[in-house]
């Protein structure tokens, strides 16, 4: 919204009783719980077209699970996202190049190690991608710090308008893709190659491999991390109170440019995580990281810029939509289904399911 | 001098009259036999000077950079004098293309069929396709401006970016729409007569007579003339459009919305209108891109290409200045073709470092050029033309230099020097 | 020597002047008031001592130490505090998540004991302690505001008007609490609307208009000039 309707909003809202009838329509129109009606409605249209297709109960069931599973993938770049966006205010285009390289710079362990080593449990993967997931980490976090040193601090101290940043994210972005087109070139990889993935039967027929769940984990509990680290750290609140109040934070005496550089670090080790799980979970190649920008985006916008819990909701309901749209159109248009969901929230509720 | 190069000269004379026209700054009434016997000159020493093939590089360049150059002009029109940051203009380009292209092919029968889908094939002149072109792409603008426009910047940058991929998507995998993600062949070049045995039917017998000595490899001459006639008429009528009451209130909208808004002006219509004309532009740059390119698929429309490449033409130029665009598209243009010339030097320092790394030197040239638009970025954000105040075209050239408080340009395209210092030219 | 002395500043915004060789002081534990009309320049002399604004010329000196050209985050560590007029408290934060912020620079066992230092001025505060910031009325809202100032124990404060937008119950709380603030040794640099009332609290005030000093004096000398309160205290 305008910021001249954000305020008309806040106002409508202070004098509920003095309005209208079409403002009183449009004030219910953008509340929470009109977004929850408008995206069950989806959900619904979306299991009602999957059913007129003739897709069974069980396969229906499937889906929602997978698009658990995807929803999965798609929180572990949404919480880094959303939180750097909360932070800098302008969205991070490069966020999907970062997912990539970290895919990427975990392969490269993987592939330095001797032989392939044996699966993990009921998992496909084994040390080698855990040790490579450690590697990618802190080096994309450390990427995304020194992107920020070089391009956007300078930015900041020029106080260069929004769209300059997002200018220079785009940038960044194609500074990266070049770059991991240049050191691994355009073919397709793969962690492992041709070894069986078992699935786990589940009731009503659901057939889930083990990596799938192992993902989804491992997103709750980064998301609980997260959580943990803004509500519990000191670091975190100065993080919350930066991204509520940048001025403010100054004047407080907070290091701003301090809270900048670890959110930076934290957002690209998060983004790491999700692209080594992606490329388990598919393959890797240098245009993976941009096809989950979409969904990342209204997953984070849907759940409220900078909160990161309002990431994985958003990533799930992201997820489902997709695998369920699947079954009666082209899968290919996945992120289309991401893209309605995205204009959905920023027509009804810019702020987020979870905006305070 | 031979009658072949006699030929060269007389169509290179038209795009090197607009290029003298628009670069020499001085009254018409001396501009115009000035810039005339420049181009002249330049006409008739360049296909002499230059080998065949130098010559048919330099065209086909300048081919494409015209071609940018009006994508460059159309983004002008949403951002420099709107305000909107439309991240999604490899989606008009390629509804543009992709119009033309269905508009003037013919629909594949027979044999053909099993191999090539498209929805229809009207086998039209090519003035109906770029016509088709800019009416579905002004559609397609409309129906995004609508939902989108009022939204805050970043928002609109992501929803922007979002239709521009589900447009490209469409076009890779509706086969029936246009063969995707097979290409789309035989777009037909036009006036192509004109270097074909027998001459055009409309063409008079003395133009027939100049031209017969062109071959087909030259048809680009024919085409640079085309785009540049293009180009100039898309320039000529932005800048009008700029001067207009129509202009006014677009700038009012942008930099004081609110007051704008009080003087009873309807800002969001506003802001449609401009963004739909700037989509309108994009999609005539798309059908020449087509009738150029002759054969199109969804992969010529990643946001690589158009998007990025065009923001970048935009940002060095100068936003918020036509001209500014155009000069950006072919230094950009420039810059991307000489970085060919440069990785194709460097191939043995790329073989030194890696076996593989020559044959991805495209992705050197990629790395280039997102290096160029950080730059530009955190330098010259501004761009190398600044903004000009254009009031109105009733206004003298001369403009007596009065006191003015130059305020630091911020950022940019948003800031303008109360008057330029050289004399505005006067439109035709 | 005084605590604070701004000398001769002159600055603005951009190409625009708005201060023009400006001149003040505050001593140790004393409260000073600056008024004037709309426009003169009162908030933006606090920015040029905060360090939010650069003065053109003159200097600003607190214990001692030339700060005009340091950032906000080293003049708090001087031991300054500023509360601003808007957005002064993190509304998405609770009440002890804002005043932690305000002593951020401290070790974190300190914290607790100034909270509970902040809390006995403003009780109000310690009962809606978990309670989101931006949910609180304007006059708690205000404390918040100025309890998260006092977490550093500064020497110094400067409140930009600290009675706007309040009730007028609630400004009487607010300048009581100022006054109390005050009494523990504080010093306070107040820029006011409500010059009567800021005018009784102060010890000394300052008169700017058209960006520029005007009178100044003890709080009573400034109250009781008929000049003054023709001009600028409403008759």
């Amino acid at each position: 919204m305008s910021e001249a309707s954000e305020e008309a909003t806040q106002a409508v809202r202070e004098h509920r009783d003095e309005l209208r009838p079409g403002e009183r329509i449009r004030a219910a129109l953008q509340s929470r719980a009109a977004m929850v009606v408008a995206i069950a409605i989806v959900l619904m249209l979306l299991f009602i077209l999957a059913w007129v297709q003739g897709v069974g109960i069980e396969r229906i069931a499937s889906l929602t699970a997978w698009g658990i599973m995807l929803g999965g993938i798609i929180a572990l770049g949404a919480i880094g996202l959303t939180l750097i966006y909360g932070v800098v205010k302008f969205p991070n285009f490069s966020h999907g190049a970062m997912v990539t390289l970290g895919a990427y710079i975990a392969f490269a362990v993987v592939s330095a190690m001797p032989g392939q080593s044996a699966g993990l449990g009921p998992f496909s993967f084994g040390w080698d991608l855990v040790l490579g997931l450690l590697v990618a980490m802190p080096l994309v976090g450390l990427v995304a710090l020194a992107l920020d040193r070089v391009v956007y601090r300078r930015l900041r101290r020029q106080h260069s308008p929004l769209v300059l940043f997002a200018m220079a994210s785009l940038a960044m972005a194609f500074f990266l893709r070049s770059m991991i087109y240049l050191i691994w070139g355009s073919d397709f990889h793969f962690y492992y190659m041709g070894r069986p993935n078992p699935a786990l039967h589940l009731p009503l027929g659901i057939r889930v491999q083990a990596d799938q769940v192992f993902i989804l984990g491992l997103a709750v509990v980064l998301v609980i991390a997260t959580y943990l680290l803004l509500e519990r750290t000191r670091m975190g609140k100065a993080m919350r109170a930066t991204a509520n109040n940048p001025e403010l934070a100054q004047i407080r005496g907070i290091n701003t440019e301090r809270v900048i550089a670890w959110t930076w670090i934290m957002s690209g080790a998060l983004a790491a995580a999700g692209g080594v799980m992606y490329g388990l979970m598919s393959q890797l190649r240098p245009e993976m990281g941009f096809f989950l920008l979409l969904p990342m985006f209204a997953a984070v916008i849907m759940g409220t810029i900078g909160n990161p819990r309002g990431a994985l909701v958003g990533a799930m309901i992201v997820g489902i939509a997709q695998q369920l749209s699947s079954a009666f159109i082209n899968p290919a248009y996945g992120p289309a289904v991401a893209f309605v969901l995205l204009v959905i929230a920023l027509l009804l509720r810019p702020q987020g399911l979870f905006a305070r | 001098m031979n009658a072949l190069t006699l030929a060269k000269s007389g169509l290179l004379f038209i795009p090197l009259l607009i290029l003298t026209c628009s670069v020499i700054r001085i009254r018409w009434g001396l501009r115009l036999p000035i810039a005339a016997a420049i181009a002249l000159v330049l006409a008739l020493v360049l296909p002499a000077l230059l080998e065949r093939g130098d010559l048919g590089y330099l065209v086909s360049f300048a081919c494409m950079a015209s071609i940018y150059a009006i994508l460059a002009l159309g983004l002008n029109c949403q951002w420099g004098y709107t305000g909107h940051l439309n991240f999604g203009i490899a989606g008009m380009f390629a509804v543009g293309a992709f119009t033309t292209a269905l508009f003037t092919t013919s629909a594949p029968t027979g044999v053909m069929a099993q191999y090539t889908q498209q929805a229809f094939g009207l086998e039209a002149p090519f003035l109906v396709g770029i016509l088709a072109a800019a009416v579905v792409a002004g559609i397609v603008a409309f129906l995004i401006a609508v939902p989108v426009l009022r939204l805050r910047m970043d928002f609109l940058a992501i929803a922007t970016l979002g239709i521009a991929e589900i447009i490209r998507r469409i076009f890779q995998n509706e086969r029936w729409l246009a063969n995707g993600p097979q290409p789309l062949r035989g777009v037909p070049q036009p006036m192509h007569c004109a270097v074909e045995e027998p001459a055009c039917a409309w063409m008079p017998q003395w133009l027939a007579q100049f031209l017969a000595p062109l071959a087909q490899r030259d048809y680009n001459l024919v085409f640079l003339v085309i785009v540049a006639l293009f180009l100039m008429a898309t320039y000529l009528l932005l800048e009008r459009a700029l001067r207009s009451p129509w202009g006014r209130v677009l700038r009012g909208a942008r930099d004081e919305e609110e007051a704008t808004s009080m003087s009873g002006k309807n800002v969001p219509w506003i802001r449609i209108q401009s963004f739909v004309v700037g989509g309108i532009v994009m999609g005539i740059a798309g059908g020449l891109y087509a009738h150029y390119v002759i054969t199109i698929d969804y992969s010529h429309f990643r946001p690589l290409f158009a998007t990025f490449l065009v923001w970048v033409m935009l940002m060095l130029g100068g936003s918020g200045n036509n001209r500014g665009a155009v000069l950006g598209a072919f230094i950009i243009w420039g810059v991307w073709s000489g970085t060919a010339f440069l990785t194709a030097f460097l191939e043995p320092v790329l073989a030194a470092i890696s076996s593989e790394l020559p044959q991805r030197s495209a992705y050197l040239r990629w790395l280039f050029v997102a290096l160029l638009l950080a730059g530009i970025v955190l330098f010259r954000p501004q761009g190398i033309l600044r903004e000009e105040t254009i009031v109105s075209r009733h206004l003298l050239d001369r403009a007596p230099a009065r006191g003015r408080r130059r305020l630091r340009a911020r950022g940019e395209g948003t800031e303008s020097a109360h008057e330029s210092e050289r004399a505005e030219p006067r439109t035709p | 020597m005084p605590l604070l002395t701004v000398d001769a500043i002159t600055c603005g915004y951009g190409d625009m002047e708005v201060l023009s060789e400006v001149s003040a002081t505050v001593d140790q534990s004393e409260i000073v008031s600056v008024i004037g009309p709309n426009g003169a320049g009162k908030s933006t002399l606090m920015k040029a001592v905060f360090g939010l604004l650069r003065p053109w010329q003159g200097s600003i000196t607190f214990h001692g130490r030339e700060i005009s050209q340091l950032e906000p985050y080293d003049i708090v560590k001087q031991g300054m505090c500023y509360v601003p007029q808007v957005d002064n408290v993190f509304t998405e934060l609770t009440v002890d998540e804002n005043l932690e912020m305000g002593a951020y620079t401290l070790p974190e066992r300190d914290v607790a004991e100034r909270r509970d230092l902040v809390f006995e001025l403003f009780p109000r505060l310690k009962e809606r302690r978990g309670q989101d910031a931006g949910k609180m009325s304007g006059g708690e809202r205000q404390m918040v505001a100025m309890g998260s100032a006092l977490m550093l124990n500064p020497s110094l404060i400067l409140l930009d008007e600290p009675s706007a937008g309040l009730s007028p119950k609630m400004v009487d709380v607010i300048f009581e609490r100022i006054v109390r603030v005050n009494e523990a040794g504080i010093a306070i640099l107040m820029v006011e609307q409500n010059a009567r009332e800021s005018l009784r609290l102060a010890h000394r005030g300052y008169v700017l208009a058209n960006g520029e000093n005007r009178v100044d004096g003890t709080g009573e000398a400034l109250l009781n000039d008929p000049e003054v309160g023709r001009l600028y205290l409403g008759g």
